[in-house]
């Protein structure tokens, strides 16, 4: 957000803010039907039916018992002009221990690739529709909901969804650079 | 956390961050020390081969937000003391994090005085940021600071790619202000497409497109040469301190990645000393 837009929207909260103002407070997104196939950045919704939205300080406590983090942020995209002699060192932050699937959050994944999350999901969960799963990515990024919402309609019932994704982890803790899955995105993409 | 709640924070940035800069939580580089200070080395092989660098206490300074208000457009200033500017031929930044780390290399000439660089960059996560002073006898000293910022190299830059681009290539100079007697900044239009960002609709990349080389001469003597990277900032503003010459007016040459050339002469400021 470029400083005099974050100006303008500052000025349009803090009057917001005021008791007696008028002006009406920003409207909630609803959460959509299904997945979300609209721009991947975004503000997103304060709720995600079946699952559990959660902040850091609950991962935190959660993180004494299993706990399966599955990371869909975006990989760092080459630029296909960029001169090769470029240095070109991608680095992926993540919450220790965190199961990267670059993009796999898209609402629109091709359904083999689907098929391949959710397989992948399923032999980290080791087949167990109760394990405590938790998705993330960055803060207004629809991947994860996405993926929650994925992971909810395939029948899993302990999805938590941490909208404030690896910055707000970051806050507070390491992050540490991970690889994709293994085999993920799966060939012929 | 709704983008709402981010705005609210954002906004409270504005107000707080000189606060914040000094009682946020500090976690030593960022925490995983040792991993990031291996990325460092390997960043730094690439870059400067086996030559070491040392530490560059006395030396060399950079300063940054801890916070980027905009990771899009975060002001670095970079210095060098007073008593070793003679020594220093090269300053090099480094963003750790980024993609593409290597962000500028700003060479002085005998009409430059290595005083102070400011640049904005683009910052893509939480990392530290290295600044690089080069001697004329070749050897490294650096310095670094912690950065949280988020997402800037792919941060779209706000108009259209058309709207981004009108008058490229167009350039200002602002002579400092008395408390920055001896420096001036030189403000040039170009969108410096990393090409890493995507217009959201089109899910297309907007290809790169750079400042490659910036040149600041005073007649036939550079100041500055300074070689950019998709990690400056948009309509990137350069500030740098100048020794006073013979000739009258500084002769900016750019060029861009896409062979674009731009060049323009302004009048030196009203000198002072």
């Amino acid at each position: 957000m470029r400083p005099a837009t974050l100006l303008r929207r500052c000025a349009l909260i803090l009057l917001a803010s005021l008791p007696l103002a008028s002006l009406p407070a920003e409207a909630e997104v609803a959460e959509p039907p299904g997945l979300w196939t609209g721009p991947m950045v975004g503000e997103t919704p304060a709720t995600l039916n079946g699952a559990t939205v959660i902040d850091v300080p609950t991962l935190e406590g959660m993180l004494e018992g299993p706990v399966l983090l599955i990371d869909v942020g975006k990989a760092a995209r080459r630029p296909d002009n960029l001169p090769e002699d470029t240095l070109w060192k991608p680095v992926h932050r993540s919450i220790p221990g965190a199961a990267w699937f670059p993009g796999g959050g898209a609402g629109d994944l091709p359904p083999e690739q689907a098929r391949a999350l959710l397989g992948r999901i399923d032999e980290l969960a080791k087949g167990d529709k109760d394990a405590v799963l938790v998705t993330f990515c960055k803060p207004n990024c629809w991947g994860s909901w996405n993926l929650g919402k994925r992971l909810v309609e395939a029948g899993y019932r302990q999805v938590h969804w941490l909208p404030a994704g690896i910055d707000g982890w970051q806050e507070l803790h390491d992050a540490v650079p991970v690889q994709p899955q293994p085999g993920w995105p799966p060939e012929g993409e | 956390m709704g983008m709402n709640q981010n705005r609210r924070m954002a906004c409270a940035g504005l107000v707080l961050a000189p606060l914040l800069a000094i009682a946020g939580p500090v976690l030593a580089a960022g925490g995983t020390d040792q991993e990031r200070e291996e990325r460092w080395q390997d960043l730094r092989q690439s870059i400067f081969g086996e030559r070491p660098v040392e530490d560059g206490v006395g030396l060399i300074t950079l300063e940054a937000p801890a916070r980027a208000l905009d990771a899009a457009l975060v002001p670095l200033t970079i210095r060098i003391a007073p008593e070793q500017r003679d020594r220093v031929a090269a300053v090099h930044l480094v963003i750790d994090d980024n993609p593409s780390p290597y962000a500028a290399r700003a060479s002085f000439g005998p009409a430059g005085d290595p005083a102070v660089l400011r640049l904005r960059v683009r910052i893509d996560g939480y990392t530290n940021v290295h600044a690089v002073a080069e001697t004329k006898d070749g050897r490294l000293f650096g310095t670094a600071a912690f950065v949280k910022a988020s997402g800037g190299c792919s941060a779209p830059i706000g108009v259209s790619d058309e709207v981004a681009m009108q008058g490229m290539g167009e350039m200002k100079l602002r002579p400092g202000g008395p408390d920055t007697h001896g420096e001036a900044t030189l403000l040039i239009r170009h969108p410096n497409f990393s090409g890493m960002q995507m217009n959201q609709l089109t899910r297309t990349y907007t290809p790169a497109r750079y400042l490659d080389l910036v040149r600041i001469s005073q007649g036939d003597q550079t100041v500055l040469e300074l070689a950019g990277d998709i990690s400056l900032a948009s309509d990137p503003a350069i500030g740098f301190a100048y020794r006073p010459g013979e000739a009258d007016a500084f002769t900016v040459l750019a060029t861009d990645s896409d062979g674009g050339s731009w060049q323009e002469s302004f009048p030196i400021p009203a000198n002072t000393q």
